[in-house]
């Protein structure tokens, strides 16, 4: 089983701790409970997966802060980088 | 202090007043860098001497001086220290360290003394081996007693940053930090350029105004002298290995290192070895670079200090024991004389976050108790005192 950690439960997005394949399930650990979510994309050690559907525009959150904001719409079980997110420093 | 149930406790030394030391040294504190072979030797000629040697000190002026006082002045009067010895090259200096010393810890034993008034290498020698046998003599009797954890104020540092650090040893460090907070104790982080991404959102944490606008003015400060010597820190950040790590904005990785500090509400900010007034989480507005850091978080009078690595660092402070901490599990393998604390079983899912938190507070109440760390066992242990001007 692949696993990811979550850092705080408003988070939309969790870090995975091994190199993840498309279409893999990942074990989503240190919210109040486990969550099982599928990557619908690779996705490297240490990078960041969607936890639920992040709307264009919205707040990307880990660490119960805001990293950044979603440039496009991001489906659950998506690689989220810079790709698909921006610094709200400009 | 009523002790609240289920709240560790640990062997301390406890003093005539302020908080208790994990450690009883007999401190030969060295003034200025033309005085550190002398405290060297002093370190190998008495037995339970600690040599605590010093970078730059000589012709300071101003605010740098001052600062350079304060650290080596307050590393003498620390908690862990029964009796210090202040040697420097001329009066002047060894008297303004003893002066900050005797200040800030009134009960110590404070010796003084220079070079040039006692004449030459072999007499200062000779001189400080017979004052420290004396109050080596003085120490011996000591016994540690039960200490409260929110006795504590611990020092949260981070050096050598991977991925693990971000998601793995920072936050446990904060877990832990959090519960000492919560004890009624204090935790004090730093590294002014780490929150320069995140610095709004550490302002919004601050207890009142004043200490939300000195956080915002930390962090532009050293934005603003980046930029004055053609750095543009925000624009660089995070760099090229950052976002191959997966980081993908300055504010995620500053918030990644600031994990360290826990959540609770920041109360105050220090300068540079300054001592804080209140209790709780604390802010030091303190360069970045793992040995200044912890000489600064020490001096500030952190009892000890958890040094949160990926990529490993082997340095620790010699007054304050430094408990080196990582969740990589490459490091904890190449490295393992070097670690303390090793959590990289979260990362091969044999640890949950919550078994590696107890583990690291199990570490840091028997280090305060008397268990030495690997620092310290291997005698990795710094101390540099950050400039605050040019040397002129």
């Amino acid at each position: 089983m692949s696993r990811g950690l979550v850092m705080h439960s408003k988070d939309n997005v969790a870090t995975v701790l091994e190199d993840i394949a498309s279409g893999q399930s990942v074990e989503i650990e240190g919210g109040e409970k486990t969550l099982m979510i599928c990557a619908t994309e690779a996705i490297p050690f240490g990078h960041k997966i969607a936890l639920g559907k992040i709307r264009s525009n919205a707040k990307v959150l880990k660490y119960g802060e805001v990293i950044g904001t979603a440039t496009q719409e991001i489906s659950a079980g998506s690689h989220v980088h810079v790709h698909n997110i921006k610094s709200t420093r400009g | 202090m009523p002790r609240k149930k289920g709240t560790p406790t640990f062997w301390g030394y406890r003093r005539p007043e302020g908080p208790p030391g994990g450690r009883n040294h007999l401190a030969i504190i060295s003034g200025m860098d033309n005085s550190n072979p002398i405290v060297r030797r002093i370190g190998s000629l008495v037995r339970d001497a600690t040599p605590v040697n010093t970078s730059f000190g000589r012709a300071l002026m101003g605010e740098d001086e001052e600062q350079h006082w304060r650290v080596m002045g307050h590393t003498a009067a620390h908690p862990n220290v029964g009796a210090a010895i202040i040697v420097s090259l001329e009066p002047k200096s060894a008297n303004a360290i003893a002066e900050v010393a005797a200040k800030t810890s009134p009960w110590m034993p404070i010796e003084s003394v220079n070079i040039q008034e006692i004449g030459g290498t072999l007499s200062t020698t000779s001189h400080v081996v017979e004052l420290a046998t004396k109050l080596s003599a003085h120490l011996a009797s000591a016994k540690r007693v039960r200490c409260e954890l929110g006795e504590l104020t611990i020092g949260a540092e981070c050096g050598g940053s991977d991925t693990t650090s971000g998601v793995i040893s920072n936050p446990v460090t904060g877990m832990v930090a959090d519960k000492v907070v919560e004890a009624g104790g204090s935790v004090i982080f730093s590294e002014t350029l780490e929150i320069v991404g995140a610095e709004h959102l550490l302002a919004r944490r601050a207890a009142d105004r004043k200490t939300a606008r000195r956080i915002i003015a930390a962090a532009k400060r050293a934005v603003d002298y980046a930029e004055s010597i053609g750095v543009d820190f925000i624009g660089s950040n995070p760099a090229p290995d950052n976002i191959r790590g997966g980081l993908s904005s300055i504010e995620e990785k500053s918030l990644g290192a600031i994990k360290k500090a826990g959540s609770h509400p920041i109360v105050e900010v220090v300068g540079v070895g300054e001592r804080p007034s209140k209790k709780g989480t604390i802010f030091a507005d303190a360069p970045c670079a793992g040995v200044e850091n912890i000489s600064s978080l020490a001096a500030s009078g952190a009892q000890a200090i958890i040094f949160s690595t990926g990529i490993g660092n082997p340095i620790g402070h010699p007054i304050s024991p430094t408990i080196k901490v990582t969740g990589n599990p490459r490091t904890a393998r190449t490295m393992a004389e070097n670690i303390d604390v090793d959590i990289s079983g979260v990362m091969e899912g044999r640890m949950r976050i919550d078994e590696a938190r107890d583990l690291l507070e199990k570490e840091l109440i028997a280090v305060m108790s008397g268990k030495l760390t690997t620092s310290e066992l291997l005698g990795e242990t710094e101390l540099t005192v950050s400039r605050a001007a040019l040397s002129l």
